[in-house]
């Protein structure tokens, strides 16, 4: 049976099934107990499955996400929560020096399966250290897998997929999403696999490739531009790596032309990436520039509204660089 | 000059161990077994046998003995890269371990870590790598996993007093000590971090202070008295076991060599170096053994012997496997 819930309640309760179903996995982080998490995604677990399975940490990111690294060596399916994921520099050293790179540097005497759900995103008015969508800084690490859904359906069953993945995860939720992507998600046990894009609108014109916040912006613009004639295709890259090759190439032969559309900062951000690949493997079939709409490069999210406002990727600025890209 | 052995911060609540003739002998033969094999190391770096580096832990044999020796086999060690010698102690063959210096296929990683850098995951060595005190951290939450399984075994997890001064030190400890964890974290104190002296690592006196802030006891210890190493670790091991908590050992002891192989360390004073030479914790063992009568010279000659003959064929063996295949680079990337 499927009803309709929010992002927030899908991740609820894909770790809910996933602690009742495999007694392996169990929750820790900053606040995730007592208070249920400060955007409440891990509320109610305490009560249902004790201390043991629901740690609230010190204060301290490194360990939280050693913590994980280590018990995952021994078996266990920890699912470590990073409160922002502007809070994620004190980790970095775990998941780069180790959890990417454990399985390789032991030539698979140990591995490292940790699922890291990090609150990521600009989310109005959350000012320079709660705002940031920094995904791309871990695609650049081979042995690290990163996901960012953006419906419902897919933060349940990428989290399911995720949470059984023998691979270190990296498991972005956007925090605007949280209450706003809403949609038709199964009771049941299901999953997502890690890896494949997503095609959101089939369309003939122009490609759009995206993911995150900016997956509905994108299908908004799409939806917008159709009225005016032009026929977009929006591909969602739910996992950022290892990347969808395939249906990214697909879609680029198909339409010729290639809007990438991030909120993250555009000098070396994901975009530049499958700008390249795009470049490498299907330069023939461009019929204009590989073009992109990014969030600017300024060092954080600034708080006063109008310069946040300034700094947000958004429908108009989404139009803007269609238009530019559909005229060639 | 060198600081002699260390006040003990909290005496160890030992009943002296039942140090049979045995297990006197065993630490001895150990003792003497890393002594060898890190020489052999050095030597074989020397001669351009193997490239990277090495990290000669001679001089700090008893602490390595002491706290490694009565460890089960399932139990868990989590070395730094001068800790090579643990993978010894905890009973990995010393084909491998020489095959691991060399980057060779038969290595436990099959060539990929760099030449200290040994794990080996049949005995639960963790394979380390070279962030500060990431071990300490990794081990950390292994104790955890132990603690979540009920399970009753132990983490002893290594570094040196330079670490003692990185953030992940106090987060470790700190976690281990709310969750009282069954791990013992072993601080092999040899007064120098690469080049910089302990004074400038830091005000304390005694390492094992830390401790305090943690909720866990501390012990500083002459690291250089294998039986006084054995009975500390002893006691931390059994109170890890049956529970209560973690321990934080501090070892005063002194590396003979410089930081790496390729370090002649002239930062430090001869008369220093020297003087710790003079308190070589084998030579300081031996007059123990010898004046209980349970060791003489034919039978150090033989321990040393029979050691000799395990290294050739374990050398031999490394110099004869092969490196692996360039095809094997994408290998281990993913699960």
């Amino acid at each position: 049976m499927a009803r309709t819930i929010n992002m927030l309640q899908a991740i609820n309760e894909a770790l809910s099934q996933e602690m009742e179903r495999d007694d392996r996995v169990f929750i820790l982080g900053e606040d995730i107990g007592l208070s249920g998490g400060v955007f409440k995604v891990t509320d109610g677990l305490l009560d249902k499955f004790g201390e043991d399975r629901v740690l609230d940490t010190p204060l301290a990111e490194g360990i939280i996400i050693a913590a994980s690294i280590g018990s995952a060596m021994m078996g266990l399916r920890p699912v470590p929560e990073i409160q922002f994921a502007d809070f994620i520099t004190p980790a970095v050293d775990q998941i780069v020096q180790q959890a990417s790179k454990l399985r390789y540097r032991s030539a698979g005497g140990y591995s490292c399966p940790i699922t890291i759900r990090i609150c990521c995103g600009a989310g109005g008015g959350s000012g320079l250290y709660h705002s940031q969508e920094n995904a791309s800084w871990f695609v650049h690490e081979p042995g690290l897998k990163v996901v960012m859904p953006s419906t419902a359906y897919d933060a349940k069953g990428m989290l399911l997929a995720a949470i059984r993945d023998p691979d270190p995860v990296l498991f972005f939720e956007h925090k605007s999403l949280y209450r706003q992507a809403k949609g038709e998600v199964p009771e049941g046990d299901y999953t997502v696999p890690l890896g494949p894009a997503a095609i959101r609108r089939e369309g003939r014109d122009l490609t759009i490739l995206t993911y995150g916040m900016m997956t509905q912006l994108s299908l908004d613009a799409a939806e917008e531009m159709s009225k005016r004639g032009v026929d977009i295709e929006v591909v969602e890259i739910r996992t950022l790596a290892p990347i969808d090759k395939t249906t990214i190439l697909n879609s680029v032969r198909k339409t010729s032309k290639v809007l990438i559309v991030h909120e993250d900062k555009r000098t070396m951000g994901f975009g530049a990436e499958l700008a390249a690949i795009i470049s490498e493997d299907a330069f023939e079939d461009l019929d204009g520039p590989i073009m992109r709409v990014t969030g600017p490069d300024v060092p954080p999210i600034p708080f006063s509204p109008n310069l946040d406002k300034a700094w947000q990727v958004n429908s108009e600025k989404i139009l803007a660089g269609i238009e530019k890209l559909a005229a060639y | 000059m060198a600081s002699k052995s260390g006040r003990a911060v909290m005496e160890p609540e030992t009943e002296k161990s039942s140090r049979s003739p045995e297990l006197l002998l065993s630490l001895y033969s150990m003792l003497v077994k890393c002594r060898m094999c890190d020489e052999k190391a050095r030597i074989l770096f020397r001669q351009g046998k193997y490239k990277g580096n090495f990290y000669s832990g001679v001089g700090q044999e008893a602490t390595e003995v002491g706290t490694a020796y009565s460890l089960r086999k399932d139990d868990w060690i989590a070395p730094s890269h001068r800790d090579w010698t643990s993978n010894i102690i905890k009973g990995a063959p010393l084909k491998f371990c020489f095959a691991q210096l060399f980057a060779k296929v038969t290595s436990p990683d099959r060539g990929r870590s760099s030449p200290a850098h040994m794990g080996y995951p049949p005995l639960h060595v963790i394979t380390p790598a070279s962030s500060i005190a990431a071990q300490l951290n990794i081990g950390t939450g292994v104790a955890l996993g132990i603690k979540k399984l009920h399970q009753d075994t132990v983490v002893v997890a290594y570094c040196g007093d330079g670490a003692t001064s990185f953030g992940g030190f106090h987060e470790a400890l700190n976690f281990a000590g709310v969750h009282k964890l069954p791990i013992l974290y072993v601080v092999q104190n040899n007064l120098w971090a690469e080049s910089v002296p302990l004074r400038l690592q830091t005000a304390l006196k005694d390492l094992s202070e830390r401790a305090k802030a943690y909720g866990f006891p501390g012990i500083s210890l002459d690291g250089n008295d294998v039986l006084s190493v054995y009975d500390a670790a002893q006691t931390a091991i059994a109170r890890a076991r049956a529970g209560e908590g973690p321990t934080l050992l501090e070892c005063k002891t002194y590396r003979w060599y410089g930081h790496s192989e390729i370090d002649p360390a002239k930062y430090r004073m001869k008369e220093e170096v020297e003087a710790w030479k003079k308190r070589d914790p084998i030579v300081l063992f031996e007059k123990q053994l010898i004046d209980k009568k349970l060791l003489t010279e034919a039978k150090k000659t033989e321990v040393a012997s029979s050691i000799t003959k395990e290294i050739n064929e374990a050398v031999e063996f490394a110099e004869q496997s092969p490196y692996p295949e360039a095809s094997e680079l994408m290998d281990h990337i993913w699960g």
